[in-house]
């Protein structure tokens, strides 16, 4: 006779709504940086931060962590709950049981543990950060290695090259053994302590929001951007770990597929925000604007600033970018060049000319004035955010 | 004791050598494995009184792998 005829609530509802609440609250409160009890809290441009780290999370991070943590650790729980139903199963073998109501928990368990963890992870960047500066040049470095990183990650999983296996980390043998006999354990602790090891094999994605959090220099916002990019992280992670943990190992076959397409995407894009921190004209933002200029350019050339009496001219810098995205300036003269700022609240307002290694944090409304040395005609300023999202040129003639 | 190296072809991530290493807790008469995803083979060291190579390669292919001993 079947023991539970009332069905509990299922776990995994529950969880699920938790964390989609708790993601929605998020999104919610970072999409209204004008609201005054924000402004009290922090400036709106740490909301647009965290709502980037946020986002990054949701739709890279949960992906690309769970390449690199998810085969290893949720498959170490699945091992766990594979134990459990075994041993249930052999218990109460006329009772047709469903792993299920044991899943959902210790996947929660683990990613509560990898929550706290990289918060934690991230205060103690931030601590770091606040001896050290990293200039755009460093960052610039940074997003170049971690792009080509993914881009090979990517690769391995595509099977293209034998040397591209590689670019996989694999963890110290002590580790994965000691990883391996505490998974064997069937206690709450267990996917705790695995989450909270997961700070030893973060991904690619992670390991750039760490050097991110390593920029903030400030313990507090080290530790919400991180938690802000975990929070992200989870949903996807707990989807993919519950959805392989109940069905096996060939869907983690065809998910890991989708994470090598969306990896390789993102290992371009993050290479290409590189190239644009660096001033290079090779990005692909640089090569496309002036191989291929839109009409959204040309129309921004036409209404391009003309240096004002006082040979001043003005950049718009506006949440979705600089505009006009191309400047023209007279060549071999000194200039001023006059950042405009209203309402501004996204990473638009880090300003960086990499080639003059220029960096400035504009003010959320208001204006800055730059003065750019003369340069010779026919030559190229490029100027970006500090994440080289947002890009723009000044071209000399 | 004997120490034999086994090609496993279709490892995938690193995972798959933490898989194949946990067969040290299952298969009896196992001292030591070591698994690279890196060189896709594992190295077994093992009792050759309690254990054989044809159990070795059963009890990998029950992990969802091939092998072959090198």
């Amino acid at each position: 006779m079947p023991k539970q005829k009332n069905k509990p609530i299922d776990p995994v509802v529950i969880v699920m709504l938790g964390v989609v609440f708790v993601a929605i609250a998020v999104a919610m409160i970072a999409f209204q940086p004008n609201s005054n009890s924000i402004t009290i809290a922090a400036d709106a441009g740490t909301m647009s931060q965290l709502l980037v780290a946020f986002v990054t999370g949701i739709t890279t991070g949960g992906l690309s962590c769970l390449a690199v943590q998810g085969g290893l650790l949720a498959s170490s729980l699945a091992h766990q709950i594979e134990q459990d139903y075994v041993e249930h199963a052999a218990k109460n073998k006329k009772v047709k049981t469903t792993p299920r109501s044991n899943s959902a928990l210790p996947i929660a368990l683990f990613l509560l543990a990898k929550l706290a963890a990289y918060t934690l992870l991230g205060a103690l960047l931030g601590w770091l950060g606040s001896y050290l500066t990293l200039s755009p040049f460093t960052r610039a470095f940074l997003m170049i290695a971690i792009g080509i990183f993914m881009i090979g990650n990517a690769l391995r999983m595509f099977n293209v090259h034998p040397i591209f296996r590689y670019f996989s980390i694999e963890p110290p043998k002590f580790i994965t053994r000691y990883i391996r006999r505490t998974a064997k354990g069937t206690d709450t602790a267990t996917p705790i302590f695995l989450g909270l090891l997961t700070v030893f094999i973060p991904c690619g994605v992670t390991q750039a929001m760490m050097a991110t959090a390593l920029g903030t220099g400030s313990i507090a916002m080290g530790a919400a951007l991180m938690f802000a990019f975990t929070l992200g992280t989870s949903p996807v992670f707990f989807i993919i770990a519950y959805l392989t943990t109940e069905l096996g190992s060939r869907l983690e076959k065809f998910f890991m597929r989708f994470v090598a397409v969306l990896v390789l995407i993102l290992g371009f894009v993050t290479l290409d925000g590189g190239l644009n921190l660096m001033g290079s004209p090779l990005s692909l933002q640089n090569l496309t604007r002036n191989l291929f200029p839109s009409e959204r350019i040309a129309s921004a050339q036409a209404d391009s600033s003309q240096p004002s009496a006082d040979g001043a001219i003005t950049l718009q810098v506006q949440n979705s970018g600089y505009f006009p995205t191309t400047l023209k300036a007279p060549a071999g003269k000194d200039f001023t060049l006059n950042l405009v700022t209203n309402q501004t609240y996204s990473c638009a307002r880090d300003f960086v000319i990499p080639a003059l290694n220029y960096y400035e944090l504009l003010p959320d409304t208001g204006s800055v004035q730059v003065n750019i040395p003369a340069q010779k005609a026919g030559s190229t300023l490029f100027f970006t955010c500090s994440m080289g999202m947002y890009t723009g040129q000044i071209v000399f003639e | 004791m004997l120490k034999k190296t086994f090609k496993i072809p279709d490892m995938t991530c690193s995972n798959c050598a933490m898989k194949l290493e946990s067969l040290e807790d299952s298969l009896d008469g196992v001292k030591e494995i070591n698994a690279s995803y890196h060189r896709l083979e594992m190295v077994i060291e093992y009792d050759e009184t309690k254990l054989n190579e044809d159990q070795i390669v059963a009890a990998v292919r029950k992990k969802g792998y091939q092998a072959e001993v090198i």
